[in-house]
């Protein structure tokens, strides 16, 4: 339990020293920094989710993307969402594209920058959706992105497009 | 299940919660000019209503609270000569 303790704790410093980092970085480089971290996160999901097994099914591969964080020790839950009155996951939106809405509460990013203030919307943020779509590009081989419709205090809202 | 509670007395109709919700869970009430709960199901638990509410008068049971980082009392002594 003290090792579980101690790792926790090193996690949490690390991410929050990361936090101010990205926070930093943004100043810097500008609007720059969230495609340079978002590409960053697209190559590291992709080196993930190499070996993950490849389907056209949309549910299946969200799956898998769970199984290579789970894989990778990447605590970063997310649920599926519909609406009232909806009858499936996944919708085509105006573009002809694959839609899914999805929700992700315990989200280590969201935790880092509420330590010290820092906004969400921000290149750590960007890490994260890239990672996601990297893995879901890999398994699917085809264009997906992941768009923040609303990052709250304690759960955000994204919206998963896949090309057809 | 959910439970999304908004307490009448306190709402002061300035729609800040409606305009936030990014599942349109809530009503605006014309007559009483007021907010109110319509689709409790679409709920996410995001809390931003409860945050920029400036009464304080929405809250919510049976939800998930994320832990957050600066409620470790370890942690947040050991980062104090940071601050």
């Amino acid at each position: 339990m003290d090792e579980v303790l101690k790792k926790r704790r090193a996690l949490q410093e690390t991410m929050n020293f990361m936090a101010a980092l990205a926070a930093g970085m943004e100043n810097v480089l500008g609007r720059g920094a969230n495609s340079m971290t978002m590409s960053a996160g697209r190559n590291l999901g992709r080196k993930f989710a190499a070996e993950a097994r490849h389907t056209n099914d949309l549910l299946e591969a969200i799956d898998e993307v769970r199984k290579v964080l789970i894989a990778n020790n990447c605590l970063w839950n997310f649920e599926l969402f519909k609406e009232q009155g909806q009858a499936d996951y996944v919708t085509v939106n105006d573009k002809n594209e694959s839609q899914i809405f999805l929700v992700f509460r315990d989200c280590m990013i969201r935790q880092a920058l509420f330590r010290f203030g820092h906004p969400q919307y921000g290149s750590l943020c960007n890490m994260m959706t890239g990672f996601f779509i990297g893995a879901l590009e890999t398994i699917m081989g085809k264009k997906t992105n992941l768009e923040i419709r609303h990052a709250g205090e304690n759960a955000c809202l994204k919206v998963l497009t896949v090309q057809v | 299940m959910l439970e999304m509670t908004i307490r009448e007395k306190g709402c002061r109709g300035c729609r800040m919660c409606i305009d936030v919700c990014p599942t349109a869970c809530f009503d605006f009430d014309e007559k009483e000019q007021k907010a109110v709960v319509a689709k409790v199901e679409n709920c996410i638990a995001c809390l931003s209503c409860a945050y920029i509410c400036p009464s304080q008068v929405i809250s919510h049971a049976n939800i998930h609270h994320v832990k957050n980082f600066y409620r470790n009392i370890y942690f947040s002594r050991r980062m104090e000569k940071f601050l």
